[in-house]
């Protein structure tokens, strides 16, 4: 095994062409590293101004009425871990206003500095191993057999599936010690730069690095798998771009198309929001129709039928939107639970899902997000209707305390996990024997 | 000694009918083929990748039933393309992983050395070598084995004869050794100069044998007409 690892060692840091590549991906996994560093401390520099407007706004907010309507405005944080995921996260930067209207808003900006924040499909940490890596696993796994010829030349010295598994062991152990070394040493530089990670965190980055590492396993099995198909061929390259892009980016975009047309299933959020202001305005009717009726009411009665209303408010329609609200977003949840399942099926779908669930900026972290603002808007409709009609109106009180008004959301590994990992185990051994079924039909004549 | 009795095969253009050989120790038998696909195929049966029809192949008595070589015979095909060996590594490297697989490095130098190797072509890549230094580098790696059966296909076809020269030096030598030797060709003329037995195949049968010695008071030209066109 020695002599195999020595060799494979030497074949593959020897040779020139592989250096620079390995340089390449070196190089630029750390470029956007360092360019998801500045985003998140950037991220973090605004987070202290959106904080100090916010307080700087509830101060010049003259009543409760005024705060019912323009509410305060709730920013989502990413986890640290999202600085490795900036491309690959479901949502981009987002936030939400909570106030007394019906519709729940979740928006990102593109004003100022965050127009030119355009992301792309690779230009993260884990695109490039993804992209590039995958390309340049294929690549070795076609070159390690090198020829029918050679194994023959080989098999007299030794049994073909000794050299076959022995060979194969040995520059997986090397390429995935390349990847290991570059994924673990950018996670210690990024903490030597000033940004802590949780114990939880860094068992979700160790976990992902591990899938990462099986992933590019399975690129380097195919590639030995296509190679043997097509019979060592120089036509090798043409199968070798089709199976690549194939898995990178045909398989990604077919699923990610098939859970946009699951979601069509869902009701239209605009509808969701209809149904919300009916309700809302069968009440208001309601309360005009009384000052109709009652024109001469004095003003503390319609102060107290105003508290009158609110409480019903609170108790039916109010009740009856959330009760919309979460159904609608339990039926997201049911969708996004079929996307996780079918992401599952491929190694390069769940790898997707694997780095959008570690960015913090997944559906999950959407659904947690979603929840969040539910909760913290009931207790903010409360809070304002009890100030509202029963407190003091002279001083505004603000609602949010300490950063209550920041989401932070967690990097999280998807339930499925194991059984992604598991899915991609079993194709790679499944590549792995059939490779040798065919090889040894290609070297023992029958 | 090699020994090949009754070997039949018919299979896609191959055909081989009842092919019965045996070759002592010492003895070097060129079996003249008209075709080099069909040596080619030949020496894969012989070198047991191709199971063949009937027959027995056996060497020094025992019988071939696998791919198992240096137990049995070294086989030193013809190694006309190079990229078929680019492994990516250097010459010194490969040298040094086949020893670490049981190859003695005193045994590869031996046979380099009679080819006039130099050292620096240690350092360079497989496929970077001159086409004839890969050849005798090849052949250094095969006889390094030392089996005491030799199998040739065409291996000098396509060499200088600068390199035949030197593979001719070489292979007397392991006649001297005592291996058994089988040769695979097409060059009548190279067969009667290195051989002791000359055996015509045609068209899967063995037509004609003949010790060199008696084959060049032969006319040449009229058993190549008979047998190799």
């Amino acid at each position: 095994m020695f002599a195999f690892l020595r060799f494979e060692r030497r074949r593959i840091f020897g040779e020139r062409k592989n250096l620079i590549f390995l340089g390449f991906i070196f190089l630029f996994s750390a470029y956007f590293i360092w360019s998801g560093l500045n985003e998140y401390r950037q991220f973090h520099a605004e987070k202290k101004i959106f904080l100090k407007f916010e307080k700087e706004r509830i101060k010049q907010i003259v009543n409760y009425a005024q705060y019912g309507v323009f509410g305060f405005r709730l920013l989502y944080e990413a986890s640290p871990l999202n600085l490795f995921f900036v491309n690959s996260s479901v949502l981009q930067d987002v936030e939400s206003n909570i106030d007394s209207l019906e519709a729940i808003k979740v928006e990102s900006s593109f004003k100022g500095k965050k127009l030119f924040l355009t992301r792309g499909y690779f230009k993260d940490f884990a695109g490039i191993p993804f992209i590039f890596g995958s390309l340049f696993m294929l690549y070795l796994g076609h070159l390690a057999l090198v020829s029918p010829a050679y194994l023959r030349f080989m098999t007299g010295r030794m049994a073909l599936k000794k050299y076959y598994a022995l060979t194969t062991a040995a520059r997986l152990f090397w390429l995935n010690l390349f990847f290991v070394a570059l994924g673990l040493g950018l996670f210690f530089l990024i903490q030597l730069g000033g940004v802590a990670f949780s114990g939880s965190e860094k068992t979700i980055f160790f976990l992902y690095l591990l899938f990462l590492v099986l992933l590019l396993d399975f690129f380097y099995l195919l590639g030995q798998l296509t190679s043997v198909l097509v019979r060592f061929r120089k036509v090798f390259f043409l199968w070798f771009f089709i199976v690549w892009f194939f898995c990178i980016f045909l398989l990604p975009e077919i699923n990610r198309i098939s859970v946009f047309n699951k979601a069509r299933v869902l009701e239209s959020a605009e509808k969701v929001n209809l149904e919300k202001f009916r309700t809302l305005m069968v009440l208001e009717k309601k309360f005009r129709d009384y000052l109709k009726v009652n024109p001469a009411t004095p003003l503390e009665q319609i102060r107290q039928m105003q508290k009158k209303f609110a409480v019903q408010f609170i108790n039916s329609s109010y009740l009856v939107n959330t009760g919309l609200e979460t159904k609608y977003l339990r039926d997201v949840e049911k969708v996004i639970a079929g996307h996780e399942r079918q992401s599952v099926l491929f190694p390069t779908t769940f790898y997707h899902f694997l780095t959008g669930e570690a960015s913090g900026k997944g559906y999950y972290g959407y659904l947690d997000f979603m929840d969040y603002i539910m909760k913290l808007r009931n207790r903010f409709m409360h809070f304002y209707l009890e100030k509202r009609y029963e407190g003091n109106e002279s001083t505004v009180e603000s609602f949010v305390k300490n950063d209550e008004n920041i989401f932070r959301a967690r990097s999280r590994l998807p339930k499925t996990f194991w059984l992604g990992l598991l899915t991609t185990i079993f194709y790679s051994a499944a590549f792995l024997a059939m490779t040798y079924w065919l090889l040894r039909r290609q070297v023992f004549l029958p | 000694m090699i020994a090949l009795k009754n070997l039949t095969l018919e299979k896609d253009d191959f055909y081989l009918s009842a092919l019965s050989l045996e070759i002592a120790a010492g003895e070097i038998y060129f079996l003249l083929n008209r075709l080099d696909q069909d040596n080619d195929f030949l020496f894969l049966i012989l070198s047991g990748f191709q199971a063949a029809g009937n027959g027995e192949i056996s060497y020094d008595g025992n019988r071939l039933l696998g791919a198992k070589h240096p137990e049995t015979a070294v086989f030193i095909d013809r190694v006309n393309d190079r990229a078929d060996f680019d492994t990516e590594a250097r010459l010194g490297q490969w040298f040094d992983f086949l020893c670490a697989q049981g190859l003695g490095s005193e045994d590869i130098f031996k046979t380099l050395l009679v080819g006039n190797f130099h050292e620096r072509q240690l350092k360079k890549m497989v496929r970077d070598l001159a086409p004839e230094t890969f050849k005798l580098a090849y052949l250094a790696i095969c006889l390094a084995a030392n089996s005491a059966n030799v199998v040739i296909n065409n291996f000098i076809k396509g060499s200088g004869k600068n390199f035949e020269l030197k593979f001719n030096k070489l292979l007397l030598q392991q006649k001297a050794a005592g291996r058994a030797i089988l040769f695979l060709g097409s060059d009548i003329f190279y067969a009667s100069e290195i051989a002791d037995r000359v055996g015509f195949l045609k068209n899967g049968r063995l037509m004609f044998e003949a010790a060199a010695a008696d084959l060049k008071e032969m006319d040449i030209k009229d058993l190549y007409l008979k047998f190799l066109n």
